[in-house]
């Protein structure tokens, strides 16, 4: 596959801070990347020196296999954006905006007409076309955000945190869309903070903490980092202390959490901890409602990565 | 590219409720108010003549410049009447003053006598009118005593041109003419408080257009505004871009004036003089310099866009306050004290113009100045 974007030894300084610490990375055609990482771990700073929105102190941008410019116009009728901030005109209505940002790179009115309807029709915006922005529910006015960095119909697009509070409805259509604009053959620079979604959605993910790199690959791939291998949760009422000191003292248990109802017992290694479990419990005869296994999520991944303390 | 821009720039300014309510609303509201609250003023300080006595003595009929000068004065009914003149012996112009019939009465002896008993208007105003004849008189005769002596210094000129007297009261003439400051009222009607009120006006929306311009720019500018930085990254030119938008805002400003002029002139019947399609070139001009206003501040500026909004209209404010926008008065002190204030202040040039066109005198510095303003 060759290279859609090449970020080679990115570094990006604010007078005192270093939002992107030699970070190097490369997009494929045709895959979705994922960008994962907290508040001011650097993505966006990363995506807007890509964009050439920002400058940056050191390293080299490659796009298509040119250096991006400013006044890289060609390479920038290729790329559409879609901002985490809702970016559109509150004095335009849902179709004069996707038009109008359209136009930016469309100089054909035909073309553009059919292309705006497309973008229309792929966010699910028919019957919200006379609407004004300021008239349109949140998760409307997400798809909208999308339709306009979308509508050109762009080889490369980044889409930063496009489903930030918007309904399960809405999200599911956000994302349908993606895969469909994927499945047309855009690549996919894809950021946010919902875990499940990049599970979905993502071929490759990209850890970011502080501006450095600290983790890439599949999800399975980031999977196997974790120091946990398997992660049980029963529901159990009033469990003694006796009781969860023995588990505790159980072969591969790395921790043991409970809350008064539900209790949870993760495993460093093996994936068959689930009957060992069960026979303890049947033994002492501890009554339980429900037990589930499951593997390490992405989640658990970055948290791990990434520590647990907040974030501004 | 440009048209695409430009299209839905004006859209987008014309439809945001706050530019148009400075651009449109705000100056109709500002002109309404003046009109109500300036006619009145206007109706009661209606000027009429003073009434005044001349001490009609032998030395005031050798005085023919001072006769010549009263009757005109005095000339019932005319435009240019100050006074309601009596000519009255010493004793009856006394007696008049001492029964307030009188604000003053002039006595001729060796030099004119200016005699009142208050300080009121109307007896300043008798008083300079005398003041100012005694100058006149003193440089007529400075004149005079200069050129003849010249003349005498060349007795055979004299003898070799019989028509002597003539060229020299010829050369007089057109020394004091050039000597002189002639205060003439060329305008086809009296112009009022109200007039420097509505040019004020005029130009307080001709700087309004720099919001407008400013909202435009910002619509361009990534670190401004989301939409800007959308079309930051898109492939379009940002000169094209920038010059497409600050023309849609020029046109949304010059609608605006339109409006204004319409408003003032069909509906206060505001009479602009004859000149009004100068008055109206200008107003088109003045918009300019407002636009330049706008980018200057939508580029040096990194606040948001309210405060920018604020910054500018301050501007546009402090600027008409200086040139008169609340009282003739302030424009008189920044005139006399700080005149170096008038040509940094776009408000008080375009004003200074307005009122050139008012009377018709073909200065083009002021037009310059603004013109100048706009380009740096």
């Amino acid at each position: 596959m060759s290279h859609v974007i090449e970020v080679t030894h990115l570094t990006k300084e604010y007078k005192k801070l270093r939002a992107v610490d030699d970070l190097s990375f490369t997009v494929e055609k045709g895959e979705i990347l994922g960008l994962l990482g907290p508040n001011g771990s650097g993505k966006s700073t990363t995506i807007n020196c890509i964009l050439t929105l920002l400058s940056y102190q050191n390293g080299s941008i490659r796009i298509f296999n040119e250096e991006m410019r400013p006044s890289a116009y060609d390479m920038k009728r290729k790329i559409g954006v879609v901002f985490q901030e809702v970016a559109v005109f509150e004095e335009l209505s849902v179709y004069d905006n996707i038009n109008y940002f359209c136009g930016l790179y469309i100089k054909d009115r035909k073309l553009r007409k059919q292309y705006v309807e497309d973008a229309i029709a792929l966010v699910e915006l028919q019957n919200f076309q006379k609407f004004m922005p300021k008239q349109l529910s949140g998760g409307l006015l997400r798809r909208l955000n999308i339709a306009c960095g979308i509508a050109h119909k762009p080889e490369l697009i980044f889409l930063d945190e496009p489903t930030v509070a918007v309904d399960p409805q809405s999200r599911n259509a956000i994302l349908e869309g993606i895969k469909e604009l994927n499945r047309c053959g855009a690549t996919i620079v894809y950021t946010s903070h919902y875990m499940e979604e990049v599970e979905i959605l993502c071929d490759r993910v990209i850890i970011l903490d502080q501006g450095k790199l600290l983790a890439a690959g599949t999800c399975d791939e980031l999977k196997k980092l974790a120091s946990i291998e398997e992660k049980i949760s029963v529901e159990i009422r009033d469990l003694d202390e006796a009781h969860r000191l023995c588990i505790q003292e159980m072969e591969q248990v790395e921790s043991l959490s409970y809350d008064g109802q539900v209790l949870q017992i993760i495993y460093k290694q093996g994936q068959d901890h689930l009957i060992a479990l069960m026979s303890y419990l049947q033994k002492e005869q501890i009554p339980y409602h429900r037990i589930y296994s499951e593997r390490p999520t992405l989640n658990d991944v970055f948290l791990e990565l990434t520590g647990k303390e907040l974030r501004d | 590219m440009f048209w695409h821009n430009f299209k839905y720039t004006l859209k987008t300014l014309a439809r945001d409720r706050m530019l148009i309510f400075w651009t449109f609303a705000f100056p109709l509201i500002l002109g309404t108010l003046f009109q109500m609250a300036f006619a009145n003023i206007e109706s009661s300080e209606e000027f009429s003549p003073i009434t005044i006595a001349i001490v009609e003595n032998d030395a005031w009929k050798q005085r023919t410049v001072w006769n010549e000068a009263f009757t005109k004065l005095s000339e019932e009914g005319s435009d240019e009447q100050l006074f309601h003149t009596r000519y009255t012996s010493e004793e009856e112009a006394k007696e008049l003053l001492e029964t307030d019939e009188i604000s003053g009465y002039l006595m001729m002896k060796d030099t004119p006598q200016v005699v009142v008993d208050a300080s009121g208007i109307n007896e300043t105003i008798f008083k300079h009118v005398c003041e100012e004849l005694i100058q006149s008189e003193t440089l007529t005769d400075m004149i005079v005593e200069k050129q003849t002596a010249k003349w005498m210094a060349n007795p055979d000129q004299m003898i070799n041109d019989p028509a002597w007297q003539t060229r020299l009261y010829e050369e007089v003439n057109e020394i004091l003419q050039a000597e002189t400051t002639m205060v003439q009222d060329a305008s086809p009607t009296k112009m009022s408080y109200t007039m420097i009120e509505f040019y004020t006006l005029i130009a307080m929306t001709c700087l309004y257009g720099g919001v407008l311009a400013m909202v435009a720019m910002n619509r361009n500018l990534a670190d401004m505004s989301d939409s800007g930085k959308r079309v930051a990254v898109s492939p379009a030119s940002k000169g094209s871009l920038v010059l497409s938008s600050i023309s849609a805002a020029y046109v949304v400003q010059l609608l605006g004036l339109t409006l204004l002029f319409s408003f003032t002139c069909f509906v206060l019947h505001v009479d602009y003089g004859e000149n009004f399609i100068g008055l109206l070139g200008l107003a088109v001009v003045g918009s300019l310099a407002g636009l330049a206003l706008g980018i200057c501040v939508a580029a040096l500026c990194k606040r948001n866009e309210a405060t920018k909004t604020g910054i500018l209209i301050s501007i546009t404010m402090l600027g008409s306050f200086l040139s008169g926008m609340m009282g003739i008065t302030m424009k008189y002190i920044v005139d006399t004290n700080f005149s170096w204030l008038n040509r940094l202040n776009p408000a008080a040039m375009i004003i200074v113009r307005l009122t050139r066109y008012w009377i018709r005198k073909r200065n083009r510095k002021k037009l310059c100045f603004i013109v100048r303003f706009t380009i740096s």
